[in-house]
């Protein structure tokens, strides 16, 4: 009780001519504790406040035009042909106020939905602020206070204002364009009287170089898709060399010779959930390799022009592999069984004679697999003559530790498609050899402990396509008798 | 008479009640009916064009030849599990940075949100234990550890990328060998019997071999045929002495006798399957069988005094104290036999530290001892003989161990030892089906979690069931009311990279 009414007394001591003034500092001391409580902090935050924040570029404009109308309307109005334009500016102002405080706390919510943060937004925001407060200074003062320092009180207040709003004005356009968006596009003579660094025309990489074989695939990876053609998030272009050496809004990303001051790597270094880490918004994070790329070439000069062999101790994996996928390859059971009609019968019969170790070499063809060396000294010369009906079949034929001999060798020459051979540790001999130089699907040949010797070389060199030849335990050598096509073939 | 009685006491009973109830029930299946039928027919079509492979086979031969989905790289397989978890930073992750950083604080961000068996407060970096060189043509880091396995590095193809979810050793064992951290699935081995059988009918097609003084954590749950057949079930033979106890006669007993008496039991097993249909009872009979059988078969193949004096001195082979040894030729041996999966346990990798026999200065020293040169002979031997063309033999553990040095209570124990670590360890492979002589994957400068490429379990699994002629998807069995299969049903991903 006792508050209202000492507060109802300061009012009517002020008159009631102040007390729409007092009335409309209620909204800015709102964005007062709007700032002070909810500071921007590069958080992002719900789809409401983001969408009201974006139309902050559209409603600054207002308060500007009208806080600069304010000093021509006055100016004007000295003349006494234009003096009733005076009588609007208290108008103009208090719509300033009305105005400024709007785009201000449209300026708070779009700083307030993320993404912006730092040094220049304080600023363009306290500006912004400042500026409501003048015009409602202005507006306060102007045909309210009489008295000698009203006037020049008044005309302070304006020139302070227009200055504000210039300065504020530049700092949001660096805010959205780029902190060099006045100045990017300026003349050089002009630039040379301002004591501006002349513009540097993008030069781009050598074609071959380190930067453009080792370092750009890197960025295309993992930055361009941001940083690119289609979006230039903070004005800044990975997509090339011209673009990454001209650097982003805050200036440049990469320093030659600095590892420590060059932004770009320090952002791709930092912890995963540090704030300024890249790339952003869990896109994929440089691997160790590529980090390691990019440090030794900003090491080296971060040069446009370096040779690719010039950096010697390059991570190993840097050129990534790309990633094979696995098909499964589909059967088509009637094609299957159509191929297999003509050996059915005799495979089944053959089947019941050895069982389990003759099948089909998978469930997509008609192609055997034999393995005859578990029957051991059971098997021998006859039984290998016996798989004569399918012996265009087999593709792969184990023979070793049976009693096959020589004198299978004609049957075994007639599985013309075997790709797998073994006769190890059976008494067959270069004369067995002989036969089987016509089998040209051989990719593996065992001989392994059999009387096998150097005399066979030529018989398998018209083998194309071997790549094994299993000679361990005979009396073959490594040595000058090994023909040249045979190395790196035989197996000892 | 009786019968139209009841009929009509039963319609009798009806009340109006029953009749709407019948009739919103009849409505409902009415909608089913005609809505679902659809659904079950066009189930019923993929079905019939073959999308679901076949396993079906003869009761009375189980394990009988099947051709695989399609042509396979690999025809058997030889599996080394190094039980406890080899540390990957002391054998082949090779990594310097951390030996720079040995005895410094372990960054708090190491230790965020992680779980330890044994570390606790802040553990200090440990550095490898042991010099590392690069080895072969392909120039990989293996350790000093390791001079047998080097030579043949330019064989093996790493995969530094693999992770798991279990940091026990039995969940972790049972989730490299079943696809499953719980109890009741099968074995890998299992799988591959039930996919492919065996061509050596006189031996079981899946056989366990243990060394290192102790079973694995998982026990025999690591080679059990789970809800498939038990005639799948791996079969753990000694490598000295009788090769599978009470096989052989009893005195007094001959080999005829036995004939008789099995069967006779046969019989009996016969005529209870006409009674109650059990196929346990067919697996029962089948395995009498094989015992039969093996009691010639088995005995030779596990005598490695069958071998020559050279070839056992090749893989250090000793009267005392060298099992593992032992095992690599009776698994060389075995893999000539046809037998299709042969699994390997040694056990004592669990380096903890917290005493002498599992300090990595110490213990685990004997362990690359007992490993490094069986294990190299019997690459070393395949390869001779043209078995590794179409063998695939691989080595690794369950887990992988801490970039830092445990200190369990917190305190520095008197022992160097790292703890488990699920998050990154390294398994390779060598033979028919990989690329020799290359690495996989990669983790971070600290050897802790993976930076590129990781390869869960699945991953490997489907992988190797690729090798050996299969899509993981269609190796499958009907259990519970799904289509169970290795890789369970998490999606997994062939590793075409590591594909020859």
């Amino acid at each position: 009780m006792e508050l209202a009414f000492l507060m109802d007394g300061w009012a009517h001591r002020f008159g009631e001519r102040y007390r729409a003034a007092l009335f409309a500092f209620l909204p800015i001391l709102l964005l007062f504790s709007l700032i002070i409580f909810f500071p921007p902090d590069g958080r992002e935050r719900a789809q409401w406040i983001q969408f009201i924040g974006r139309f902050h570029p559209l409603a600054v404009h207002l308060p500007i035009a009208l806080m600069l109308l304010v000093p021509v309307l006055e100016l004007a109005g000295r003349w006494e042909k234009f003096a009733y334009l005076r009588l609007s500016s208290r108008f103009v102002l208090g719509l300033a106020t009305i105005a400024a405080s709007f785009a201000a706390f449209l300026g708070w919510c779009l700083a307030r939905s993320g993404s912006y943060s730092g040094a220049l937004v304080t600023q363009h925001m306290w500006g912004g602020v400042s500026l409501a407060v003048i015009c409602w200074l202005g507006w306060s003062l102007r045909g309210r206070l009489v008295g000698p320092h009203a006037e020049k009180l008044y005309a302070t207040t304006l020139t302070v204002g227009v200055l504000v709003v210039c300065w504020t004005g530049y700092r949001g356009g660096q805010v959205s364009q780029g902190e060099d968006h006045l100045t990017e596009y300026m003349p050089s003579p002009l630039r040379r009287v301002l004591g501006l660094s002349s513009a540097v025309p993008l030069v781009e990489a050598a074609p071959g170089s380190f930067y453009e074989v080792r370092v750009q695939p890197i960025l295309a990876e993992h930055c361009a898709s941001c940083h690119g053609t289609k979006r230039q998030k903070n004005n800044l272009r990975l997509d090339s060399y011209g673009w990454l050496m001209r650097g982003g809004k805050h200036g440049a990303v990469i320093k030659p010779g600095n590892l420590e001051g060059s932004d770009l790597f320090r952002r791709i270094t930092l912890s995963p959930d540090s704030d300024d880490f890249m790339p952003k918004e869990k896109r994929q994070a440089l691997s160790l390799d590529q980090r390691k790329t990019i440090e030794l070439w900003i090491s080296a000069g971060a040069s446009g022009t370096l040779p690719l062999n010039a950096i010697k101790d390059l991570p190993a994996g840097v050129v990534a592999v790309a990633p094979i996928e696995v098909s499964f390859p589909q059967i088509d059971s009637a094609t299957v069984a159509k191929a297999r009609t003509e050996i059915a019968s005799a495979l089944r019969q053959l089947q019941d004679r050895f069982p389990n170790i003759l099948n089909y070499e998978s469930r997509g063809s008609a192609d055997l697999v034999l393995n005859a060396s578990l029957l051991g000294g059971k098997f021998g010369d006859t039984d290998l003559e016996a798989l004569a009906p399918v012996a265009e079949h087999i593709v792969v034929a184990d023979f070793s530790r049976t009693a096959v001999t020589d004198r299978a060798a004609p049957a075994i020459a007639r599985m013309k498609h075997l790709r797998v051979l073994r006769l190890a540790e059976t008494k067959i001999t270069d004369r067995t050899l002989r036969s089987v130089s016509s089998l040209d699907q051989l990719r593996s040949l065992n001989v392994y402990g059999t009387g096998v010797t150097a005399a066979a070389f030529p018989f398998l060199e018209k083998l194309a396509k071997l790549e094994h030849f299993y000679a361990g335990r005979t009396s073959i050598q490594l040595g000058a008798s090994v023909p040249q096509s045979l190395m790196g073939k035989l197996v000892l | 008479m009786a019968n139209s009685e009841l009929q009509l006491a039963i319609v009798q009973a009806e009340t109006r009640r029953h009749f709407l109830r019948s009739l919103g029930s009849g409505i409902g299946t009415l909608f089913f009916g005609t809505s679902l039928a659809k659904y079950v027919a066009a189930a019923n079509a993929r079905g019939a064009e073959g999308s679901n492979l076949s396993f079906a086979r003869d009761a009375a031969t189980p394990l009988s030849l099947l051709p695989p989905q399609f042509p396979a790289k690999v025809r058997r397989v030889i599996y080394l599990h190094m039980a406890g978890a080899p540390s990957q930073l002391e054998l082949f992750d090779y990594k310097p940075e951390l030996k720079r950083l040995d005895g410094q604080d372990c960054p708090a961000s190491f230790l965020a949100g992680k779980r330890f068996a044994f570390i606790s407060g802040v553990p200090k970096l440990l550095g490898s234990q042991y010099p590392f060189k690069q080895a072969g043509k392909s120039g990989q880091w293996i350790s000093d550890r390791l001079p047998y396995i080097a030579e043949h590095a330019d064989e093996i193809c790493f995969i530094k990328s693999m992770r798991t979810d279990q940091f026990n050793h039995a969940p972790a064992q049972l989730l490299v060998h079943t696809g499953n951290p719980r109890l009741g699935y099968p074995a890998f081995g299992s799988w591959v019997l039930y996919g492919l059988g065996t061509e050596n009918q006189n031996l079981p097609g899946f056989i366990v071999l243990l060394s290192g003084g102790k079973s694995p954590d998982g026990g025999k749950q690591l080679w059990s045929s789970g809800f498939l057949p038990s005639v799948y079930q791996g079969v753990q033979c000694r490598s000295h002495g009788e090769p599978v106890l009470y096989l052989n006669n009893p005195p007094g007993v001959d080999r005829a006798l036995r004939r008789t008496m099995l069967d006779t039991i046969d019989d009996i097993d016969r005529q209870t399957h006409t009674e109650f249909g059990n196929p346990e009872t067919v697996t029962r009979i089948a395995q009498y069988e094989m015992a039969f059988r093996m009691q010639m078969d088995a005995t030779d193949a596990m005598d490695i005094h069958k071998e020559p004096e050279s070839v056992r001195a090749r893989y250090g082979c000793k009267p005392v104290g060298s099992e593992f040894a032992n095992n690599c030729l009776v698994a060389r041996r075995l893999a000539e036999r046809g037998v299709r999966f042969i699994q390997l346990y040694h056990w004592g990798w669990d380096s903890h530290g917290a005493d002498a026999k599992e300090a990595l200065n110490l213990g685990f020293n004997d362990r690359c001892r007992e490993v490094d040169q069986p294990t190299g002979a019997l690459l070393a031997d395949l390869k001779e003989r043209g078995l590794l063309e179409d063998t695939l033999l691989v080595w690794g553990g369950e887990f992988g161990r801490t970039p830092m040095r445990e200190n369990r209570n917190g305190q520095e124990m008197k022992y160097v030892g790292r703890d488990h670590n699920p998050g990154a360890f390294t398994i390779w492979l060598a033979g028919g089906g990989v690329k020799p002589g290359i690495t996989y994957g990669q983790t971070d400068e600290m050897g802790y979690e993976i930076v590129k490429d990781p390869v869960d379990i699945r991953d490997l699994h489907a992988s190797m069931l690729y090798m050996l002629g299969f899509d993981y998807h269609k190796l499958t069995y009907s259990f519970q009311g799904l289509e169970q299969k290795l890789t369970s049903v998490k999606p997994a991903r062939v590793i075409g990279e590591i594909l020859a």
